[in-house]
């Protein structure tokens, strides 16, 4: 009870000055807004980008230890054999949805008249689109299926225009075989697609598995790309996984994803940074908030002290006045923080692209309950902090003194 | 009842550094209150009426000499122990009433009870008691802003008495009233002083007061005379 009455002490203190009050009030709310704003939008970005990584390698891959760590002299040195039946196993696992395998390779890719460089994988196509699903725009014709009786090809967007390809139109690809020898495959373009980076699509190519092992003149494929019914499953089906298969090598999506680690420390450091001075400006608005009502309230702070009141307690009620200013300013930062995130849903801004991309991307903010508590307890602490910290020494002025001030 | 004096003060000398020179506020005054009396202190301005009640509401201490409140010497004591003797030994009066102006006027009362951890239902009763006995129990809810100088004055009276103090310092009590109120409050003082079984010691320039009180000791260049 005794603690309630100095909260209402510091409430009544709080409303003193009422547009002083607000004015702290609204500067602690529009930092708490915006911390919660930057930090949303980092934390919806680093869930896209995690989404994308995963359902663009699988949240697991499997594959041979030099896969990983050594380049091949001749493709698929480091392929696995018996991918069917590593497939069959890997999906007795409970938190396996899917297993697609890959066949990476290298070549050239010719029209006739212009041969260029292409990345290409070699993919079962009914899985793999089905999971990239909007991680992959498909620009003209369209998607490769399983079963056609000839060879066909998807082309990334940069590199259809360079071989003037369009869907149905026939091209060679020219690779080394597993055995060292050059073969070549005429192929029939199926459709075209963009990835969303320039540069990746001047050279990537996607075909069906079997018209890659066939140009490679192996059964192998270079890597097992596994799927999980959530992405919270990677790190104990890893585990799982890598208990079970000791020979192989088990990679999460997250080591194999050096963009999304990019982007993460970088907007880590921006947004940590921009946090920071947010936080000491809202601490320094408090601060000076406080030091004015204090200093006007010297006089009656000598007066509770000469009828009893201890340093300490008086100390504690300032402390409150600024927990109450930071925490209704923290709470109406995150109530427009949340309005802002609502309103991104119902009004979608798109994004410029960002460097080294061609398409732009939905402004998303997300409302992770964890980094608005901790920005919340983070305000109100601060906040806490700085008035018990510019009170300090008025609560220990000598009584006369603060009697006799003016 | 105690034949002891409430308040003792032996060869008590007090001084102030002003700039270079120092000022000798008090030079070696003895004074004692006895329970229930009303003491008024008189003197110039600068004679040490002040610095003598800063040192008798336990507010400041002095540079030799000795104090004692109910037989306990005072000097010895650290913040904490002489802040725990004012909440619960002694009552203020200020010129300027010095309420607390967020708080309703039972709140104000209510105060030094809260502070020494008197139970809520007592703390009630007893300010409704103690505004009745002041005549302002039909204004115990409104802020000390909306009363006049000679309510608030009445407001300050009930928040000094109001814990059953032995001692109340009182520093001017009148100088801001006009003369009716100014005897109105006397009138209170001494009437709830005794009531309360308090002492009063008041420093004052007002001749009328004197009239009031049991004993007048006159200061002049920190002596009494």
């Amino acid at each position: 009870m005794n603690g309630l009455r100095w909260l209402h002490f510091a409430l009544q203190n709080t409303l003193r000055n009422r547009r002083r009050s607000l004015v702290t009030v609204a500067i602690a709310a529009l930092g708490t807004a915006a911390i919660l704003l930057a930090g949303g939008f980092a934390l919806a970005t680093y869930q896209a980008l995690a989404q994308a990584a995963a359902r663009s390698s699988g949240h697991l891959v499997i594959g041979t230890p030099d896969s990983f760590t050594s380049d091949e002299d001749v493709p698929l040195q480091h392929g696995l054999d018996d991918a069917a039946g590593l497939r069959r196993q890997l999906l007795d696992d409970p938190a396996v949805r899917h297993v697609l395998p890959r066949v990476e390779f290298s070549g050239l890719i010719s029209n006739g008249d212009k041969s260029t460089v292409m990345m290409a994988s070699g993919v079962d196509p009914d899985g793999e689109f089905g999971i990239k699903g909007p991680f992959l725009t498909l620009r003209a014709g369209s998607v490769l299926v399983s079963g056609t009786p000839h060879a066909e090809v998807m082309l990334g967007e940069g590199l259809a225009r360079s071989l003037k390809a369009e869907p149905g139109a026939s091209l060679t690809l020219l690779a080394s075989t597993s055995g060292g020898a050059l073969n070549a495959l005429d192929v029939t373009v199926r459709g075209v697609f963009s990835t969303g980076v320039p540069d990746i699509d001047k050279r990537a190519v996607y075909t069906d598995l079997a018209s890659a092992q066939k140009l490679l003149d192996s059964p192998r494929v270079s890597s097992l790309g596994v799927f999980l019914d959530r992405m919270e499953a990677t790190g104990p089906a890893q585990q799982r996984l890598a208990a079970a298969l000791p020979a192989l090598t088990v990679q999460t999506w997250l080591d194999q994803a050096f963009f999304y680690r990019s982007v993460r420390d970088l907007y880590n450091r921006i947004f940590g940074a921009l946090g920071l001075i947010i936080a000491a400006i809202v601490v320094f608005v408090v601060a000076n908030a406080m030091a004015m009502a204090i200093i006007e309230r010297t006089r009656e702070i000598g007066t509770l002290r000469a009828l009893g009141t201890l340093p300490a307690q008086l100390q504690r009620t300032l402390a409150m006045e600024g927990m109450l200013l930071g925490g209704a300013g923290a709470l109406a930062g995150a109530l427009l923080a949340g309005t802002v995130a609502l309103a991104l849903l119902v009004f979608p801004v798109q994004m410029p692209p960002p460097p080294g991309r061609s398409v732009g991307y939905p402004l998303l903010i997300a409302l992770d309950p964890a980094l608005i508590a901790a920005t919340l307890a983070a305000m109100v602490l601060l906040a806490t902090l700085a008035s018990a910290l510019v009170a300090r020494k008025t609560v220990h002025l000598s009584i006369v003194d603060a009697l006799a001030h003016t | 009842m105690s034949a002891a004096p409430v308040l003792e003060l032996r060869g008590v000398h007090k001084g102030y550094r002003l700039g270079a020179h120092r000022i000798a506020a008090l030079q070696g005054v003895d004074l004692a209150v006895q329970r229930g009396e009303l003491l008024a202190l008189t003197g110039p301005s600068g004679s040490g009426k002040s610095t003598l009640l800063n040192l008798a509401g336990l507010i400041d201490s002095a540079d030799a000499g000795s104090v004692e409140l109910d037989g306990r010497a005072v000097d010895g004591l650290g913040e904490t122990g002489r802040a725990l003797l004012r909440r619960d030994a002694l009552g203020f009066v200020f010129q300027n009433f010095n309420l607390v102006p967020v708080m309703t006027v039972e709140q104000n009362v209510d105060y030094p009870l809260f502070l020494a951890g008197v139970p809520a239902p007592q703390r009630r009763e007893r300010v409704r008691a103690e505004l009745e006995a002041v005549g302002l129990a039909a204004h115990a809810k409104h802020r000390p802003d909306a009363l006049s100088g000679g309510q608030r004055q009445r407001v300050a009276i009930a928040r000094a008495l109001v814990k059953r103090p032995r001692l109340v310092i009182a520093d001017e009590p009148t100088a801001s009233l006009d003369s009716a109120t100014a005897e109105q409050v006397l009138a209170l003082m001494r009437e709830r002083g005794r009531a309360e079984g308090a002492a009063f010691v008041i420093a004052t320039h007002d001749a009328r007061l004197w009239e009031r009180c049991d004993r007048i000791v006159a200061l002049r260049d920190g002596r009494i005379q």
